[in-house]
């Protein structure tokens, strides 16, 4: 049997709690297991990326604990969660993704560099990960130089450089193509089986949700369904 | 890779770098300029005060300068300059008799301090012939002669060649008067001593007064090296041991005030200056990093803890001063060598400064010790003043940062 890597218990996130109080994810419960594929869906304002900020450890919950591969991330103390990010964790934003001034290579290789990996290691590290992502030919280049999908593979390619325990991808197509957004669905399906990283998204694209394994539907900052599906 | 990123962050808006750069350049060379022109002038002051009018060190009777009375002066005065004089430390020694009295002429009179000088002796001490405007610098060979100030001239309406009488108390307290003739007009720098300084010749004085040939009310010293004032007063104790020997220090306090007010307005421009630096890159700082909210919630959140943040917000600036600092220590220092060489015009003002002592030339100096002193306090100006920016961003939320447009 799997391990559980993610579990989120009796989670609530309430905003403005004095002046207007908005519920943007109320009690929510959720049990992720090693390796898995999910899409965490629903409609913009449903409470998605709060979600996963919370379980990523980068916002607080009102109330609820956040469990990561057996360490209760609630209740560390600001430095050691950034430290437990560092090393557990794995990010792709929407949008602003990597370091403007450093090239392919240099943004992949700054995570391994926060962790103090020797510059041999780095070295070989980076370049497979941007083999694996197909940019090995565009190492050396910024981000100003590469399409948004060449800039979301290097972003997938950081976020899995320190071998994280998961990734949390918070909306990673919306600003691609049809044919970006499945070439990076068709990268992650492939790290997540090789690698075996656990990859949690949030989306509302339907090309996303077609790829995962198990689809998480949250309405109103509820989980309205949680349903297991074969990946197309 | 901290660093990387610091020193490639500053050149991505490159004008608002400029700006800071430039904001530092200026900073600096303005600090280097007004301390540079600050101590050019009251260094002029202070060389137009030692070369020119007291020297470096004089010796009295101990009640002569309270007293103001030429009996009290000092003995054996040719043993005393001739063992001063031996001494290879000394670069020229003179000894002067001092009265007070009154200068007549024909339609007026006024107040004078006469100094009876031996005139060769003069022209090594103060150079006093290179004062000399009209006439000539007591070579008629008369006992009688006077160099008087231009501004006392005009002020006694007499032209070269006039005749004055002087008129004094003797050492028995008598009155005695004596009638000179003009023989130069000279004109210094400090034109409220020309209104009051007559010279004429010692031995003449002298006699007037009834002092002895041995006898005189001072010794000035000027001495080869300003260091060596202290060792040199030091020895001239033990050569006038009943002498009141006072450095120019100690003879002109008002110009130690004069120093002290100079530094004082230099360190509030110099303020000023660092003042208005700092807001600018307070200014500048912010703008960065408020326009790097999302880029900056990204970096805490894979994994770059508040303390690099921090330091890579201190490291921009730094970098910015890093490259402003030395290009300002060079405009700053080019300014001062070329200035230093033809110096400042400041004729405008020069009537009022001169009567302070004040030269209408200003040349710009300044050691290398205040170059640094400037460049340092410009580089610490400038870490603190990223100090707020840096904290701004420590405030940041990644969440709250990330969602940020």
């Amino acid at each position: 049997m799997a391990k559980t890597i993610i579990d989120a218990h009796n989670l609530s996130k309430t905003y403005n709690k004095k002046i207007v109080p908005v519920k943007a994810v109320q009690n929510v419960h959720i049990h992720i297991e090693e390796g898995e594929f999910v899409a965490l869906v629903g409609p913009s304002g449903s409470g998605k990326s709060t979600l996963l900020n919370m379980i990523g450890g980068l916002d607080e919950p009102t109330s609820g604990t956040v469990i990561i591969d057996g360490v209760e991330i609630t209740n560390l103390p600001e430095n050691k969660l950034i430290d437990f990010r560092l090393h557990n964790i794995g990010f792709v934003f929407q949008s602003f993704n990597l370091i403007p001034v450093l090239t392919a290579k240099e943004n992949v290789g700054f995570v391994l560099q926060l962790q103090k990996m020797s510059k041999e290691e780095r070295e070989k590290r980076v370049l497979d990960l941007l083999h694996q992502v197909g940019l090995e030919d565009k190492i050396n280049s910024r981000p100003g130089e590469l399409s948004g999908g060449q800039q979301q593979r290097v972003a997938v390619a950081r976020a899995l450089a320190s071998k994280p325990k998961i990734v949390l991808a918070d909306e990673p197509t919306a600003n691609l193509d049809s044919k970006s957004a499945g070439n990076l669905l068709d990268i992650m399906a492939k790290l997540n089986k090789e690698e075996k990283i656990t990859f949690l998204f949030s989306t509302h694209d339907m090309r996303v949700i077609k790829k995962a394994r198990r689809v998480i539907t949250l309405v109103d900052g509820k989980v309205d369904s949680d349903v297991q599906q074969i990946p197309k | 890779m901290l660093f990387q990123i610091a020193w490639r962050n500053i050149w991505r808006n490159k004008s608002r770098s400029l700006v800071v750069i430039s904001s530092i350049i200026i900073g600096v060379w303005a600090g280097i300029f007004i301390l540079s022109f600050s101590w050019g002038m009251y260094k002029n002051n202070i060389d137009e005060t030692v070369f020119k009018q007291l020297s470096h060190i004089q010796i009295h009777h101990p009640t002569f300068i309270e007293e103001n009375d030429s009996k009290f002066t000092i003995s054996n005065i040719d043993t005393i300059v001739g063992q001063l004089q031996a001494d290879n430390r000394i670069a020229a020694i003179s000894s002067r008799v001092i009265s007070t009295g009154m200068i007549s002429s024909p339609t007026t009179a006024s107040g004078v301090k006469i100094y009876g000088i031996d005139p060769l002796s003069e022209v090594r001490q103060i150079a006093l012939d290179e004062s000399v405007r009209e006439g000539a610098y007591f070579n008629s060979g008369k006992e009688n002669e006077i160099l008087i100030g231009e501004k006392l001239a005009k002020k006694l309406k007499i032209k070269l060649k006039s005749k004055v009488v002087l008129t004094f108390t003797n050492v028995q307290s008598e009155l005695v008067s004596g009638a000179f003739r003009v023989g130069g007009i000279y004109r210094s720098k400090n034109i409220s001593l020309d209104e009051v300084n007559v010279y004429v010749q010692q031995d003449h004085l002298r006699e007037l007064l009834e002092l002895k040939t041995s006898e005189s009310n001072e010794i000035a010293i000027l001495v080869k090296d300003e260091e060596l004032l202290d060792a040199v007063k030091n020895y001239s104790r033990t050569v006038v041991s009943k002498g009141k020997i006072e450095d120019w220090k100690e003879l002109s306090p008002e110009l130690g005030i004069i120093i002290e007010s100079f530094n004082l307005y230099t360190y509030i421009l110099t303020g000023i200056i660092l003042l208005a630096l700092t807001f600018g890159i307070i200014n500048t700082m912010l703008m960065s990093v408020l326009e790097r909210i999302r880029e900056l919630g990204m970096l805490m959140a894979i994994g770059l803890n508040k303390r690099k943040i921090f330091l890579m917000i201190m490291l921009e600036t730094f970098y910015l001063t890093l490259v402003g600092s030395p290009l300002g220590l060079l405009f700053g220092w080019l300014t001062v060598t070329l200035l230093g060489q033809i110096g400042i015009n400041i004729s405008m003002f020069s009537e009022g400064l001169a009567s302070y002592g004040f030269s209408s030339m200003i040349y710009p100096a300044l050691d290398s010790q205040n170059y640094f002193i400037i460049a340092f306090m410009c580089f610490i100006t400038a870490l603190l003043s990223a100090i707020y920016p840096a904290y701004k961003a420590l405030q940041l939320n990644p969440s709250e940062a990330i969602r940020k447009i």
